[in-house]
């Protein structure tokens, strides 16, 4: 018998079945509203969407055509190229460079709880910005008539592509310990996502340039949600890519156990 | 409790823990003493299952760091050198965080006792950003109590603080030590001799010597050491040096002070012999004690031999 076993065992709380992920959850969101820039970050994309409103009424005024409510959701899609890395920068960075990774890597907490948690309290914070912008949809079904599933296809579609490119920005904030860093390879990362399509023009091998336009998060949500379809192609995409960069950001924080 | 054997770690080439052994046994304050640089944070780390060791293996109340390391996070309450927290956050909100995160029942309640224990409640509603630095130390010492874990690694809970701040973390940690196994890391040796039931000496990763801080002295103080204090008309320094030095078994006399320090050979107890020769040749004795070696001595001693050994390999 090892003579550490003979050492009477202390009682520990069993494992919970959703870990610490919900405390974690709670703490982020909250940090969103403590904070400026989450606020920040609200008003600006509140105002610019106002101003892509009031645009987006005068073409439709002027051309005659029908209002589409899919257009205003593909205008705030297009923004979370810069969004994405501003919301999700801090998340990592900020614990690696201030020391509290070390409290929370030695809390009965499993790696994925941590990376779970900030993911699904940014993506929680974006969903309410997302939510906001129904408030030009509502001022645009009273003026004019909007099909309405196409514009809940575009909603479902720009909640997965927001969740993919808060993914990808909470990536690279496990990577470093400086948010510039994070941000700025964010938006990069996301940037080149967003544009593979066009990018890939330039490639001569028929079946690479079929591959990286296949990459490209902007085709997946442009040709199919914007037009008011949801593929089940396009979801499992985006879904795919929040778990890939998830998958790296866990890994990345194991890393830290390891320097 | 606490039980490490043949614990090693390397980053890369350099080996930050050598091959260290030792045991911290329930409810003792263990001092783990070093130059910093010498090993302490990163054995703390591996015991709190911040990191995995390159050889060897330790337990803590039973359990593998590395392999159940879970149930080792529940019963460890940490607190690392630079004390992470949050400053954006209240000090209560902080510790509820931390107590959720540790999935505690009657978190409102343990806040409240922790808070208490470290003598901060009128603090509760404070954002941590706008603490001092003492304040601070005390809500990192309260977020490793809030689980009243049965061991507690504290990894230099008193440097940076002002004289008085230093006094009440020390009497805390006492404190803590009557229900705690505590396990805390310094690099002041007088803080050791006062807190801890055992010290633990590492250097370059390796222990280089362990035991009660008391026995640690006796056992390496290895020479006998008196100072002596002559008065009377004439002081001539050269000339007492003279006197002392005919004394037997005297082995080197160093001015000290305003008088002198007297090392015999084989640690004799020289100080009668001293006395007589002082009054044989009638000059008044003002003073004569034995000096005792303290930590620091030793430390400076057990360390140097091994730099020495270092240098000529």
């Amino acid at each position: 018998m090892n003579d550490h076993q003979a050492e009477s065992r202390y009682e520990v709380p069993p494992p919970a079945l959703t870990g610490s992920v919900w405390a974690i959850f709670k703490r982020e969101l909250g940090q969103y509203f403590v904070s400026p820039i989450a606020y920040f970050v609200a008003f600006v994309i509140l105002l610019i969407m106002g101003l892509a409103f009031n645009a987006y009424l005068e073409i439709w005024k002027d051309q005659r055509t029908t209002a589409s409510a899919p257009a205003l959701v593909g205008f705030f899609v297009s923004l979370m190229v810069f969004m994405a890395p501003l919301l999700t920068m801090r998340l990592l960075a900020e614990e690696n460079r201030e020391g509290t990774i070390e409290l929370l890597l030695t809390m009965p907490v499993r790696d994925i709880d941590i990376v779970l948690g900030k993911f699904l309290g940014a993506w929680a914070y974006y969903t309410l910005l997302l939510l906001v912008t129904v408030v030009y949809q509502l001022i645009l079904a009273s003026v004019a008539q909007p099909d309405m599933g196409a514009a809940i296809a575009s909603y479902i579609g720009a909640w997965l592509y927001g969740g993919a490119s808060l993914a990808v920005g909470l990536m690279f904030s496990a990577l470093t310990e400086n948010q510039i860093v994070a941000g700025f390879l964010g938006l990069s990362a996301l940037m080149v996502m967003f544009q593979a399509n066009t990018f890939a023009l330039s490639i001569s091998d028929p079946n690479l340039r079929e591959l990286v336009r296949a990459l490209s998060t902007g085709t997946h949500y442009y040709r199919s949600f914007a037009n008011g379809i949801v593929r089940l192609e396009d979801v499992l995409f985006f879904v795919f890519v929040m778990a890939g960069a998830l998958f790296v950001a866990v890994r990345m924080v194991e890393s830290r156990r390891w320097r | 409790m606490i039980k490490v054997e043949h614990l090693t770690k390397r980053y890369g080439t350099f080996t930050a823990v050598d091959d260290l052994s030792f045991e911290a046994r329930h409810g003792e304050i263990l001092g783990f003493l070093g130059p910093n640089g010498a090993g302490k944070t990163t054995t703390m780390r591996i015991l709190t299952g911040f990191m995995p060791p390159t050889g060897g293996h330790a337990t803590v109340a039973g359990y593998d760091v590395f392999t159940e390391s879970m149930q080792v996070r529940h019963l460890v309450g940490y607190m690392p050198e630079t004390v992470p927290l949050y400053p954006d956050m209240s000090v209560r909100g902080y510790l509820e965080f931390m107590a959720e995160l540790r999935r505690i029942p009657n978190r409102r309640a343990r806040v409240r006792e922790a808070l208490a224990r470290v003598d901060m409640l009128d603090r509760a509603e404070s954002l941590v950003r706008n603490l001092s630095k003492g304040l601070r130390q005390r809500v990192g010492l309260a977020q490793a109590i809030i689980h009243d874990p049965p061991v507690l690694i504290l990894d230099e809970p008193t440097i940076g603080l002002d004289p008085r701040q230093v006094l009440a973390v020390r009497s805390l940690v006492r404190e803590l030590g009557k229900d705690h196994t505590v396990m805390f890391s310094t690099h002041i040796l007088s803080e050791a001799e006062q807190i801890c039931d055992r010290v633990l000496i590492i250097h370059q990763g390796r222990a280089i010597a362990a035991g009660p801080p008391q026995t640690l002295r006796d056992e390496l103080q290895k020479s006998g050491r008196v100072f002596v204090r002559i008065g009377g008309a004439s002081t001539d320094a050269e000339e007492l040096v003279a006197l002392l030095e005919r004394v037997p078994s005297v082995a080197r006399v160093e001015a000290m002070d305003t008088g002198f320090a007297v090392t015999a050979w084989g640690g004799k107890d020289i100080r009668p012999a001293i006395a007589r020769a002082v009054t044989e040749a009638g000059r008044p004795l003002l003073e004569l004690r034995p000096l005792a070696m303290t930590l620091e001595d030793i430390f400076l001693e057990v360390t140097q031999v091994d730099d020495v050994e270092a240098g000529g390999a």
